[in-house]
């Protein structure tokens, strides 16, 4: 089904882990758009070929909507350009975090994730990964079922599509969910007894993943703490922002994990 | 001439300043420098005084508005006479002035060093605002000051110079050169202070305003030097020189940004364009 070589999902947790802190300390909009190209590039290099890959586009969608509400939360107050401008690059900061989030989810997959828990958070963790998993298969089955329902010629616009479409929907989250919970018995979880089977090595793919990433991280937390660059530009007047190279560098070694690229299968 | 020109052509409003002051020898950018119209105090006006530690600088602001907050007091100020400042939180609150105090939006990044609100008490003395500068209200004749300097309450943070609005807004009523007893108070009171120089040239030449701007930087934004029959007013010396206005224009970091960026969208989208060819002819 998917090609599961390509590295370890630690290096993957790290290198999310590292972006988002990025992104959390900054509302410098050089940044945060550079963090946006990094998740794009690294999207594109190690996407799965899985539908729930398509939750990339899924997080596209709603960092854009979060950057829009956050600006328009300005009109309940006091409109200036100045507080327009702030509440725009706050609202750019949190979609930044949600497209990194969305490529974390897009180059690997959160079952992954549980094999990796500490025995007794196994089942904290497995929740959480079907949480986290719920949303992007949900919208790979409406595709599936769009498209089963097209190639028979049905034909449903607007909001009475919901019905014809929900139903097939739930019915195979249930059915998904069931399989599952089948095969994860069958492998062992839940009865205290880890499977040990092929596990995943620390590649040298993986360290190039995470170690970069970890560097980006720390140049900008000796930015925050040292201050010595503006990490917060002035809104008010507005001035242009700036872009110090150490820090761009810094976004530059996000990126490496895009151009390791993915084995080819 | 051709700058007085152009000045004349796009600010007809200002170009009356620029033919009052062309006839007094003075360079343009000490002229370009002094358009306000703050020493004839007509209509609502308040004074601002910003201590920055190194020197004191005070302008008579007219106000677009019968209350106005501290902050657009600011704005104004740097509307009028130039004062160059930066706001963080959304505009909420005072980071920078005079070209002192931290660049960006976290005002207090330099703590303890910030920038100390205080409201005149029409006496010369000064209280501590008890609110922020966003949500005070300044009203015609009101001072507002801002004082560069460590200490969380007014007990501890160093106050501004003893200022009474007529040292910073000359009352039209009276324009002699001679400063008056109000306006000595202050200027004998600065040395005592400490550091603070600013106010020294007044004491010794009083009735000489040609000497007390000769000894500015011309291109420090005074607000004082529009009021050419006007008394040395207090304050008017310029703190340190302060950067060059924010306005400057994207510097070379933007640009590594943009080659950054295009490279990263670039090679994601031909790397998404090459793996769907590879599939769909596989």
């Amino acid at each position: 089904m998917i090609d599961r070589r390509a590295v370890h999902p630690m290096a993957w947790i790290v290198w999310a882990t590292s972006a988002g802190f990025v992104a959390f300390v900054t509302t410098d909009p050089v940044y945060l758009l550079l963090l946006w190209a990094v998740s794009w590039f690294v999207y594109a290099g190690h996407r799965v070929d899985a539908e729930h890959a398509r939750s990339f586009r899924l997080f596209l969608t709603g960092a854009v909507v979060a950057v829009a509400l956050r600006t328009a939360l300005v009109f309940f107050g006091t409109v200036s350009a100045a507080n327009t401008t702030f509440s725009f690059l706050e609202g750019l900061r949190l979609g930044t975090i949600l497209v990194i989030f969305g490529t974390f989810n897009a180059v690997t997959d959160p079952f992954g994730l549980v094999r990796m828990a500490p025995r007794h958070f196994h089942e904290p963790a497995l929740a959480a990964a079907l949480a986290l998993s719920i949303a992007p298969r949900t919208v790979a089955d409406v595709g599936r079922v769009r498209d089963a329902q097209r190639m028979r010629g049905i034909r449903i616009q607007g909001v009475r599509a919901l019905p014809a479409l929900a139903v097939p929907v739930l019915e195979r989250g249930m059915e998904e969910a069931h399989t599952l919970a089948e095969s994860m018995d069958a492998r062992g979880h839940g009865a205290g007894r880890r499977s040990r089977y092929r596990p995943q090595p620390w590649t040298g793919a993986a360290l190039l993943i995470a170690v970069p990433a970890i560097a980006a991280a720390a140049t900008f937390l000796a930015a925050s703490v040292g201050g010595w660059a503006v990490l917060h530009p002035q809104t008010s007047p507005i001035v242009w922002p700036e872009a110090d190279l150490l820090l761009l560098a810094a976004i530059g070694l996000l990126a490496v994990p895009g151009l390791v690229g993915r084995p080819e299968r | 001439m051709s700058t007085v020109a152009t000045i004349v052509l796009r600010r007809p409003v200002a170009a009356a300043f620029v033919v009052v002051a062309a006839l007094i020898p003075v360079t343009v950018p000490a002229v370009t420098g002094a358009a306000p119209a703050c020493a004839a105090a007509t209509g609502p006006h308040a004074a601002l005084v910003i201590d920055t530690g190194a020197g004191v600088r005070s302008f008579c602001v007219a106000l677009d508005a019968t209350i106005v907050s501290g902050i657009h007091l600011i704005e104004l100020a740097g509307a009028q006479d130039h004062l160059s400042y930066g706001f963080g939180s959304g505009g909420q609150a005072v980071c920078r002035l005079a070209g002192v105090g931290p660049q960006g939006d976290d005002c207090f990044s330099d703590y303890p060093q910030y920038w100390g609100y205080w409201h005149g008490d029409g006496h010369g003395g000064w209280t501590w605002s008890s609110s922020g500068a966003a949500s005070a209200r300044v009203g015609d004749g009101a001072l507002d000051g801002w004082v560069w300097g460590s200490g969380d309450s007014g007990a501890s943070h160093p106050k501004p110079p003893l200022t009474v609005i007529d040292d910073v807004c000359v009352p039209e009523s009276t324009p002699t050169a001679t400063p008056s007893p109000s306006r000595a108070t202050p200027a004998a009171a600065a040395p005592s202070a400490g550091v603070r120089s600013s106010l020294a040239p007044n004491s010794p030449g009083p009735s000489n305003p040609e000497n007390a701007r000769a000894a500015k930087p011309s291109n420090e934004g005074i607000g004082k030097t529009s009021a050419p029959a006007g008394p040395p007013t207090a304050g008017a010396l310029a703190a340190a020189p302060g950067p060059p206005p924010a306005s400057a224009g994207p510097g070379p970091g933007l640009l590594v940004a943009l080659v950054l960026g295009v490279a990263l969208a670039g090679g994601g989208w031909l790397r998404i364009r090459t793996s769907r060819r590879g599939r769909s002819s596989a």
